[in-house]
């Protein structure tokens, strides 16, 4: 899943008093089934960016093409349709909802396709044990560890099986274990083919050795790809 | 006639309606100045963002102004109540010369105001905007109409006065004007019913064939025979059904159907009428965008189901605004 993004800038609040330009003109291209880090300081302009590829925000200027097909721009009702089936978002505080259990928050993004509950359960079952949580399936989001909120998350992100992974600060509340276990989850999802994009300025991340590519990013702008 | 519920209402309606619209105005003129898809750039972007809103909101004022028809009927009603020789909205509307026309503009609109939204809803189900330039230039022309329309209700309303004496629909249908029959140029009982149910069967016909196999020649037919049989059905309605429906031989009125007294059978007779006439004509409306890149299974799409749906709706009319006639037919009057 080819992604690339041309002279894209984003502006909040524009014409505002408080406009603030968090990108100037990104170019860039990602490779399919790689795996690439936007580093950058904190109000860099790095998270902005994978909203942006993940559709979330729309560019102020510019264009987001990913697989040959422009998508920052598509109505709202296709692009909702797109997020579902092609991109899996992990979030920095993981914004599970704390009150459903661990499998209801993991087949969540299921609900909006109608699939019927045992397949959901079905899949569901597959990626708890893949991430070893199946011991958990009935427990509040609210009771369960970091590093098994960690695993749920990256759980719900696959749950529809999309190519690409989209990791905002993953790593910014876990311990150095948790981290180095999240990159292992990373390097096979990689390995299996999906696309990964993660935000980071941990070392344990950016010096990853299965991070194929770095691009740096420093006010808006990129500084070295 | 300004001060009272219906007016106040129906002059909201409309002045709200064109504010919304002069708003989409100045939209449309950016579209026509500026929009270029190919573009990346913030103007083409904030463009893209404000039509969204603008579209949507042009939708609920033109959906208003389809409803402000059913308010204008019911106001005329109501009005009728304080002008000399007025029984229901037939006096009202030739108490002075805006009545008709305002009400003629008004059925035209339903027509053209509805078409809009179909375009709006063809474009919005396709991922590239195709329809955009189409539908803001459509929706210049409209504009015009919605302020003839608000002009005619605000003389219609201002020139209603109390003292003068109008005629009530048993006049202006009546034996002695012909029995309604000049509103279909004196066609016989048996010519009007039978061109009535010929119409209908033929569409019937034409509309099973067109959901077998869509021809573009047969789609053009069935939208002229639907724009025919809704003239066509709207005096024979008139001049022929409503009488039995009133049990009262020379009363014959296409409004007091609406009444209570008849448990408003008017109203279902109407919206099966305006609604298959709507999707019947907006099959052949919709035929030149087949070949707007993008759209063609949409209109697709849309044509089977609006000639459904119209045929739904023809069978329903048939039936509902013919069973007092046949009833009386085939088993006699009310006892």
């Amino acid at each position: 899943m080819l992604i690339e993004l041309k002279n894209v800038t984003k502006i909040y609040n524009q014409g505002q008093i408080n406009e603030v330009t968090a990108l100037k003109g990104i170019d860039l291209t990602i490779d399919d089934s790689s795996m690439t880090c936007l580093r950058g300081a904190s109000g860099s302009g790095k998270s902005t960016l994978l909203a942006i590829i993940g559709c979330v925000f729309q560019p102020t200027t510019g264009r987001v093409s990913i697989a040959g097909k422009q998508l920052s721009r598509l109505p709202d009702r296709f692009l909702t349709l797109h997020r579902r089936q092609y991109i899996g978002f992990i979030f920095q505080t993981f914004n599970l909802l704390p009150a459903l259990t661990v499998q209801d928050n993991i087949t969540l993004p299921l609900v909006p396709l109608g699939i019927a509950p045992v397949e959901m359960r079905r899949r569901a079952a597959v990626l708890m044990d893949r991430f070893a949580i199946a011991h958990r399936r009935n427990f509040p989001a609210s009771q369960i560890s970091g590093g098994e909120l960690q695993r749920v998350a990256i759980a719900r992100a696959l749950i529809n099986n999309p190519p690409l992974i989209l990791a905002d600060e993953p790593t910014a509340h876990l311990d150095s274990r948790l981290s180095e276990e999240f990159m292992h989850f990373m390097k096979d999802l990689k390995t299996a083919g999906k696309t990964i994009i993660i935000t980071s300025h941990d070392p344990l991340v950016t010096e990853h050795a299965d991070v194929d590519r770095i691009v740096d990013i420093k006010d808006g702008r990129i500084d070295a790809a | 006639m300004l001060l009272n519920s219906w007016s106040i209402a129906l002059l909201l309606c409309g002045l709200i309606v064109l504010f919304l619209m002069g708003l989409a105005a100045r939209s449309a003129i950016r579209v026509l100045l500026f929009w270029n898809p190919e573009s990346d750039s913030n103007r083409q972007i904030r463009l893209e963002n404000e039509i969204w809103l603008t579209s949507t909101l042009v939708e609920y004022a033109l959906g208003i102004q389809i409803i402000s028809l059913i308010v204008f009927v019911l106001a005329a009603d109501f009005y009728s109540q304080s002008i000399a020789g007025a029984m229901c909205a037939t006096g009202s509307l030739l108490a002075n010369s805006f009545g008709v026309p305002a009400l003629l503009v008004k059925i035209g609109g339903v027509f053209f105001y509805g078409f809009w939204i179909v375009l709006h809803h063809l474009d919005i189900h396709s991922e590239k905007y195709p329809l955009v330039r189409v539908k803001y230039i459509y929706l210049l022309f409209l504009i015009p109409l919605l302020v003839l329309d608000l002009a005619l209700e605000i003389l219609f309303i201002t020139g209603l006065k109390p003292d003068i004496i109008t005629s009530c629909c048993a006049v202006v249908f009546g034996d002695a004007t012909g029995g309604g029959s000049n509103l279909l140029g004196g066609f016989t009982h048996g010519l009007s019913m039978g061109l009535f149910y010929g119409t209908a069967g033929a569409l019937i016909l034409l509309g099973v064939v067109l959901l077998e196999r869509w021809q573009r020649w047969l789609g053009v037919l069935f939208s002229s025979g639907w724009l025919w049989f809704f003239l066509l059905a709207l005096t024979v309605v008139t001049t022929e059904f409503s009488s039995y429906i009133y049990a009262m031989p020379f009363h014959k009125c296409p409004f007091c159907i609406l009444q209570p007294e008849y448990h408003y059978i008017g109203f279902v007779i109407y919206f099966a009428l305006f609604l298959g006439a709507f999707f019947g004509m907006s099959g052949a409306v919709v035929e030149p965008l087949r070949f707007v890149e993008g759209l063609e299974e949409g209109v697709t799409g849309y044509q089977r189901s609006a000639v459904k749906l119209s045929l739904l709706f023809l069978v329903f009319f048939v039936l509902v605004s013919s069973y007092h006639y046949w009833r009386y037919i085939l088993i006699g009057g009310e006892g």
